[in-house]
């Protein structure tokens, strides 16, 4: 444990995910819900601020605004707004992709021509006092950017810091560098944080847990979805910013080129869009309840990663835990960290890497499972729960002052490097 | 009671953004029902282009039905969207017919247009009609008050005086020596601090000027730090003057770009002394929140900063002069003499070449007193990173010119923006790909020029790789007694 006494956890801490649910796909609200219950479990008072929408792509407010208490936490929804139509948006967002510079003005209009939440804005702007720390993320949403700032001497962010255009911007700055304080979970991330901002707020690399499933059953899974034959599996979002549009191009040169009899076995949420003659390779098979998920990662030669914009990538350490080995994109550095860390896999940099790394997956069976093997230990050695949670919460309260009248002291300001965690 | 707050809101960078959300935060807690709305997206509840001038008048009149007041935050560019004095007379007689619809109307005044409105009989009939119309005035001084009706003759019992920054709250939680550690400020720097949006009404250059006459004191600096409002060619003309300005000092920096009210706060939290160098304006949001710190300021005697400042720490000044004696002052420095060379009467009597030697010694004490062809050792490492800094303005020039806009199809004559509309349609098949093709080339003249900096960088890092001839000497010394070997003399 953290060394953090009962009577340290004190004041309510809000932990603002932009989407709160049980079918949330997205690494870094999955993250904050399992916060939000490991720091209920421990003892301290928290409430989820959040919005009413779950759907990452319509933001349909399909929940009821207001508090209610959803499998035992507080949870407050406040209106999703998408006022605008993101035209303007996505055409910043292409000139910034393409690596053109954009004004600060252009900088607020691609922030601010997206999803916003007022009501959430206004909550904190009369009630922030009310909390001791409030925890934000990831950096890039707009309740994380726009919230923050209402009282960010109690904000902290759960970065996700990505080596992405965006994390460039000149309006991210004064987060990065004003808040309380900085959760990263990985060294690459941390790196990229220096980078791009040499005076940081304070920040400690406290990692990410993983939950160990007890147990898996491939053949359940496959008899299940009709699965037949060698299959890779892509978990998360499909959409391009995930690297989904190049899996899709390098998965069809692999299958028609270099002949590899393989399926793609896909979950979560997006359209899958399979390329011509690959119809009946890529297999989607929608949201997944916890088990079949475990199962699914256990059935699969490897899990692909193309994503090149990962704080931590979860799904990496489930295929991991299942004893799957991983074939990950090199480029963006945190997935590469992780493979060439744990030799839990391959990267590859081109569609002809990719597809040699399955094919000597696929032609030496016995590789892969001591990749699978290697990538397990590597998981269990680092991203328990029990860690992270130690390190967030003796940050908290070195970070962000015990409110008034409760014994527990104020931790001594430490250095902007702080540790508490891995 | 319901309340309409009419503003630019955060997470826009804007002082009066940050000034309204503090005072929705206020009217809330007192129990009032607020709904916001800016003219930008934003965490308002609700927005509106008051760009499109009358139509978005139009569109309030639906917008406040069902309010029990209408509050304004006035700043004449978040409603008229140019200078035309019949679209901006069409504009006041829009908001005219609007106001009627609403029980009560109170308007803050941040700034207004006195010289233009004073300039002509429509617009003065068109501002009266407005404003005769709103119950409540509210001006941050007495000057600002008795200037606004001069211009706008209302009744004065509908005006109001309002203190500054009553519902002001600090947004940093550093304290000043985490401020400063954040900000790169040493310890024992003295530091002065000009803050705010880059507009050449602000007078930043007047302190640039004037710390550069401070005396020789290597621990004092000066950050004018902020963005500019709008990237139109006046703000940005002015930011690159500053640009040039503050690269002549090793001991002033311009840091230009996104200052979040946090960030704004902890410059002032970090800072010995708050610069004002203003040539107009009314009142200032930065005096209070250097009041809020605590910091001194120095600030120039214009519109109603005088009465605004009431007991706090400010030194007022008259001219330059006054503003740079000030400033050694607070820093207990000496001010170096304005001119070391002769009178305007002894320049034209002066031969050619010792003229250029005055023009030269002025231009070193621009500089802070160092002439620049002799820098120091200890200045050697900040004019390589000025170098560097030169490179990546090279891009920067041909990024800032602003991107092509469609002139929007608006016109007070009956019939035109019809007609101007079709022009539109019917010619945007040619004149769109130009637009396009237009901006790619501005973005691609950018990116090379970028590239082109960047192979200069590495040739520059070669080149002072690379020993120097007086190095060469020095490790193989050339026989001086006597002719080489193989020379003609052999």
């Amino acid at each position: 444990m953290s060394g953090i006494t009962p009577d340290q956890r004190t004041g309510r801490l809000g932990i603002v995910p932009a989407r709160f649910g049980p079918k949330i796909v997205g690494g870094a609200e999955i993250v904050l819900r399992h916060i939000a219950e490991g720091l209920q479990e421990r003892g301290w008072d928290v409430e989820i601020l959040t919005t009413a929408a779950t759907d990452y792509f319509s933001w349909e407010n399909d929940r009821p605004v207001g508090t209610a208490v959803e499998d035992g936490l507080t949870v407050r929804r406040f209106e999703a707004v998408k006022s605008t139509p993101g035209t303007e948006r996505s055409v910043l967002g292409h000139r910034m992709l393409a690596g053109d510079r954009l004004s600060l003005s252009e900088q607020e209009r691609w922030m601010n021509d997206d999803v916003r939440v007022p009501d959430l804005y206004h909550h904190l702007l009369l009630h922030a006092d009310e909390y001791r720390a409030l925890v934000f993320g990831p950096y890039l949403f707009w309740p994380s950017y726009a919230c923050s700032q209402v009282a960010p001497g109690k904000s902290l962010l759960w970065t996700c810091l990505h080596d992405e255009a965006a994390a460039y911007q000149d309006i991210y700055k004064p987060l990065l560098s004003g808040v309380a304080g900085l959760f990263l979970q990985t060294e690459p991330e941390h790196e990229l944080a220096h980078t791009i901002h040499p005076q940081l707020a304070p920040h400690a690399v406290v990692g990410c847990g993983v939950e160990v499933p007890e147990s898996y059953d491939p053949d359940r899974f496959r008899a299940k979805y009709g699965i037949t034959g060698p299959f890779v599996l892509y978990a998360g979002r499909r959409e391009g910013a995930k690297g989904w549009d190049e899996l899709l191009t390098h998965f069809s040169q692999a299958v028609l080129k270099r002949g590899l009899d393989l399926r793609l076995v896909t979950m979560g949420a997006g359209e899958v869009r399979p390329p011509a003659g690959l119809e009946d390779r890529v297999i989607d098979v929608g949201f997944l309840p916890d088990e079949d998920r475990n199962d699914a990662y256990a059935g699969a030669l490897a899990y692909v990663q193309p994503s090149r914009y990962e704080a931590f990538s979860r799904t990496i350490m489930e295929s991991w835990l299942a004893g799957r080995p991983v074939v990950g994109i090199a480029e963006g550095g945190v997935v590469r960290h992780h493979v060439q860390t744990s030799q839990g896999g391959l990267v590859y940099d081109d569609a002809e890497e990719f597809a040699e790394a399955l094919a000597v997956l696929v032609e030496h069976p016995h590789l892969a499972e001591q990749m699978g093997v290697r990538g397990r230990e590597y998981v269990l050695a680092r991203y328990q729960w029990d860690t992270v949670l130690d390190g967030i919460e003796s940050n908290i309260v070195e970070w962000t002052p015990a409110p008034a009248g409760t014994v527990a002291e104020l931790a001594p300001a430490g250095s902007p490097e702080t540790g508490g965690g891995l | 009671m319901r309340i309409l707050m009419v503003s630019p809101y955060p997470p826009q960078r804007d002082g009066i953004a940050n000034y309204t959300a503090q005072s929705v935060a206020a009217l809330m807690r007192e129990g009032h029902d607020v709904v916001v709305l800016s003219p930008q997206p934003s965490a308002a509840h609700q927005h509106l282009d008051f760009m499109a001038g009358p139509r978005a008048w139009a569109a309030m009149s639906r917008r406040v039905r069902g309010f029990d007041k209408l509050v304004i935050q006035w700043h004449p560019a978040f409603f008229y969207r140019n200078s035309s004095i019949s679209d901006r007379s069409a504009v006041d007689l829009a908001m005219a017919a609007v106001f009627k619809l609403v029980p009560q109307v109170e308007i803050w005044v941040h700034e207004y247009e006195y010289a233009e409105v004073d300039a002509s009989a429509v617009r003065r009939r068109a501002a009266r009609t407005t404003f005769s119309q709103v119950d409540r005035i509210v001006f941050h001084s007495e000057s600002e008050r008795d200037m606004f009706l001069k211009t706008v003759p209302v009744d004065r019992s509908r005006t109001v005086l309002s203190e500054h920054g009553h519902a002001f709250l600090p947004r940093t939680s550093m304290t000043r020596e985490q401020a400063r550690e954040s900000l790169g400020i040493a310890a024992d720097a003295f530091s002065f601090l000009c803050i705010g949006f880059i507009q050449r009404h602000k007078g930043f250059d007047r302190a640039v000027h004037a710390f550069a006459r401070l005396g020789s004191a290597p621990h004092a600096r000066l950050d004018v730090v902020g963005s500019t409002r709008l990237e139109e060619p006046e703000f940005l003309a002015y930011l690159n003057e500053l640009e040039w300005l503050t690269d002549s000092d090793p001991r002033t920096t311009l840091h230009a770009g996104y200052v979040s009210d946090e960030l704004f706060d902890r410059w002032i939290l970090a800072s010995d002394v708050v610069v004002l160098p203003y040539r107009e304006i009314w009142s200032s949001g930065v005096l209070e929140r250097a009041a809020l710190f605590d910091r001194e300021v120095i600030a120039t005697r214009v519109g109603g900063l005088e009465e605004q400042a009431a007991q706090r720490r400010v030194t007022f000044v008259d001219d330059d002069h006054a503003l740079g004696q000030a400033m050694a002052d607070a820093a207990g420095l000496p001010l170096d003499p304005p001119d070391t060379a002769a009178d305007a009467t002894e320049l034209e009597e002066l031969p050619w070449s010792d003229l250029q030697q005055v023009i030269v010694r002025r231009a070193a004490v621009l500089r802070g007193g160092a002439p620049r062809s002799k820098a120091s050792s200890a200045t050697t490492a900040t004019t390589a990173r000025r170098r560097d800094d030169d490179l990546d303005r090279a891009a920067v020039l041909v990024r800032r010119v602003p991107p092509y806009v469609t002139p929007p199809p608006t016109s007070t004559r009956p019939g035109v923006p019809a007609v101007k509309r079709l022009v539109q349609r019917l010619t945007a098949w040619q004149i769109a790909p130009l637009i396009s093709r237009v901006d790619h080339l501005q973005a691609a003249t950018a990116n090379s020029v970028a590239l082109m900096a960047e192979q200069v960088r590495d040739l520059r890092d070669v080149v002072d790789a690379l020993p120097t001839t007086s190095d060469r000497a020095s490790a193989d010394p050339l026989p001086v007694d006597g002719p080489r070997a193989g020379s003609p003399a052999d």
